[in-house]
């Protein structure tokens, strides 16, 4: 049964061997994880935020535990968008995967410098464009909670990037996620991706002062995973699914059980994001576990489960 | 060792525990053994390399063994691997065993305790880029403070059989004698002869030891110990090497001295982590660039623990 199944998906017009990504931020640039998994086997692999210009980082302590989650303020720390293209593209082209590349910038002019740069390059799939890091002082959320900044800059890039996938990461905390997606389909988005991080914060009680340096980071990980099932069913509900838009499904995934669950709740894709910290490697697992989870409820297409949700 | 020492394959790797002995109040000594791949690449491992531990899924130890302190933080689910560095590692018929010594100080250590032999334990390693040894190098001195002494006895180990023209000695401080994480001192004829520790005595080398309160050996910081011992040394400086390991306060101490004397100085650099595979970005360390005034963040995972200390901004 299981070898009748088909995972493979039609991702805006690509078609992906199976469903499952990694996350932005959390798989680096590919080469770091070649040790522990075969990425080429892959659905699609996301690089981490590449900027205009090399950015540092934030100050330490970035990352600080919580119950079943973590937060991060990393701070776009990466190579810049030279560095990118010289270094790291060639080795992305040779994947078998679709990659896409997270763009981030402070200014809408800066993003679509980042986004024309890359869109001409064929190891390039697709963009995920970040609207919606908590971690800078400046863009980031500031464009992704605003509808007019959201349109703005996500029209501003689909400009540039031709038939590129163009991909909006759209923040959890909005007063109502399907608002920011419906702004972004209709500016240009031929995917969503959800959820990004929630803004949270720590605090250190002897000294009253919160942990991170940043202050406030994004809370990631198994804690956030019913949070983002239903924003990610929201948005399939409300905005994406009438328009055939796929949404790539993320926040705490580490299981093949928490896959299915977002791909019922319309997830044409998933995403495992903090979970590579702890087991890299894992969504090669949940790539076989979604296969064998289909066989075991006779499903021979993965697409028969998208959006498949049951409300009494 | 010339080089710096890198992992050969890093990767995860199941590893059977063989003993997890409590050594002091707070400190314990954990083996792990390891077959096949994993004891092929753990078997080579640097001094001051480290691997990332899985404790997700080890049981908390009984209430009545939970000290109060921690009765809080025990309640805290872990998500995140652990990084730890090896105190000694040895290889025997096609198996690596490696020791950790740990201190009690939160949820994944307090797990760790209850950790017994025949567990199995999900190991990521070898990480990182441990402890090297420079040409023309006589005398190496290592000084810990703390929880540090770890992976400065498997230095000790690696240099008295591997460098055996260059002189090791040893200095170990902690706040106070019970802060020591050692068995059991030496008699006090042996520290007449200048060996206070058997853990490194056993490798024949001479260790000092200081205490903030002067309840064992030289009364106040290693570091105070570390600058008397050099004083009287004649020992060309740059024949010296010092190694470092503990509390970030006192590498930037050992770093200054190192710096005033011109000695050659690695010191271990600690950050919260959470891959330590160089993917995540958390652990940042600022080091100085060739350009003066400028720095850059490097990787402790990736880059470090072990750094030369001139290229370390310390803020501390």
């Amino acid at each position: 049964m299981e070898e009748k199944v088909n995972i493979s998906i039609d991702f805006a017009g690509i078609r992906l061997g199976n469903p499952v990504f990694t996350a932005s931020g959390t798989c680096g640039y590919a080469d770091e994880l070649s040790d522990f998994m075969d990425v080429s086997s892959l659905g699609g692999f996301i690089t981490k935020s590449i900027t205009a210009k090399p950015r540092q980082g934030n100050a330490t302590p970035r990352i600080v535990e919580t119950d079943s989650g973590m937060l991060n303020a990393i701070g776009w720390a990466n190579i810049g968008l030279d560095a990118f293209v010289e270094e790291k593209l060639p080795a992305l082209e040779k994947l078998s995967c679709a990659v896409f590349v997270n763009i981030a910038g402070e200014t809408i002019d800066e993003y679509v410098a980042v986004a024309e740069r890359l869109a001409s390059s064929d190891a390039v799939a697709g963009l995920e464009l970040n609207i919606s890091c908590p971690n800078v002082e400046l863009g980031g959320i500031s464009f992704g909670t605003d509808p007019s900044q959201v349109a703005a800059v996500t029209s501003a890039v689909k400009n540039v990037v031709g038939d590129k996938i163009l991909m909006v990461k759209l923040p959890p905390a909005v007063t109502d996620v399907s608002v920011i997606a419906q702004v972004a389909v209709d500016t240009g988005a031929n995917a969503l991706s959800l959820v990004n991080t929630f803004t949270a914060m720590v605090i250190d009680i002897e000294t009253r002062k919160p942990i991170l340096a940043n202050a406030t980071g994004g809370l990631s990980g198994p804690a956030i995973k019913p949070i983002a099932v239903y924003l990610v069913n929201k948005v399939y509900n409300e905005v994406t699914k009438s328009l055939g838009i796929p949404i790539l499904g993320m926040g705490g995934i580490r299981t093949v059980s928490d896959a299915v669950e977002f791909i019922i709740a319309g997830a044409s894709a998933v995403a495992v994001g903090t979970a590579n910290f702890v087991e890299p490697g894992c969504a090669v697992k949940i790539i076989d576990g979604i296969k064998g989870y289909c066989a075991s409820k006779n499903i021979l297409n993965i697409k028969e489960l998208v959006g498949s949700l049951e409300v009494n | 060792m010339s080089e710096k020492c890198s992992a050969a394959k890093r990767g995860v790797y199941w590893a059977t525990v063989c003993g997890n002995k409590q050594i002091g109040e707070r400190f314990y000594r954990l083996g792990l053994e390891f077959s096949g791949a994993g004891a092929e690449a753990f078997a080579k491992i640097g001094a001051g390399q480290f691997a990332q531990l899985d404790l997700s899924e080890t049981a908390l130890p009984p209430a009545d063994k939970i000290p109060d302190e921690l009765a809080d933080a025990a309640e805290r689910k872990i998500l995140l691997r652990r990084p730890f560095s090896f105190v000694d590692v040895t290889t025997k018929h096609n198996k690596t065993s490696v020791d950790i010594l740990y201190c009690v100080i939160g949820p994944g250590s307090l797990r760790m305790t209850s950790l017994s032999a025949k567990d199995t334990v999900s190991v990521i390693g070898p990480l990182g880029n441990g402890f090297w040894v420079p040409d023309g190098k006589k005398t190496a001195l290592l000084v810990s403070g703390g929880m540090g002494a770890g992976p400065l006895q498997h230095l000790a180990k690696i240099l008295t059989a591997d460098f055996r023209d260059i002189n090791v000695t040893a200095f170990a401080g902690a706040k106070t004698v019970e802060e020591l994480p050692f068995e059991r001192q030496l008699d006090e004829i042996s520290q007449q002869l200048g060996f206070w520790l058997r853990e490194f005595a056993r490798y024949g080398v001479e260790s000092l030891v200081a205490t903030d309160d002067g309840s064992s050996g030289f009364a106040g910081p290693v570091t105070d110990c570390l600058l008397e011992w050099l004083g009287k040394s004649d020992s060309a400086c740059e024949s010296m090497v010092i190694y470092s390991c503990g509390p970030e306060a006192m590498l930037a101490r050992v770093a200054k001295i190192a710096k005033e004397k011109n000695i050659d100085c690695q010191v271990s650099m600690e950050r919260r982590m959470a891959c330590g595979i160089g993917i995540c970005q958390s652990c940042a360390v600022e080091c100085k660039t060739d350009r003066p005034g400028e720095s850059i963040y490097k990787m402790c995972c990736t880059d470090g623990p072990v750094f030369n200390s001139k290229t370390i901004v310390f803020h501390s």
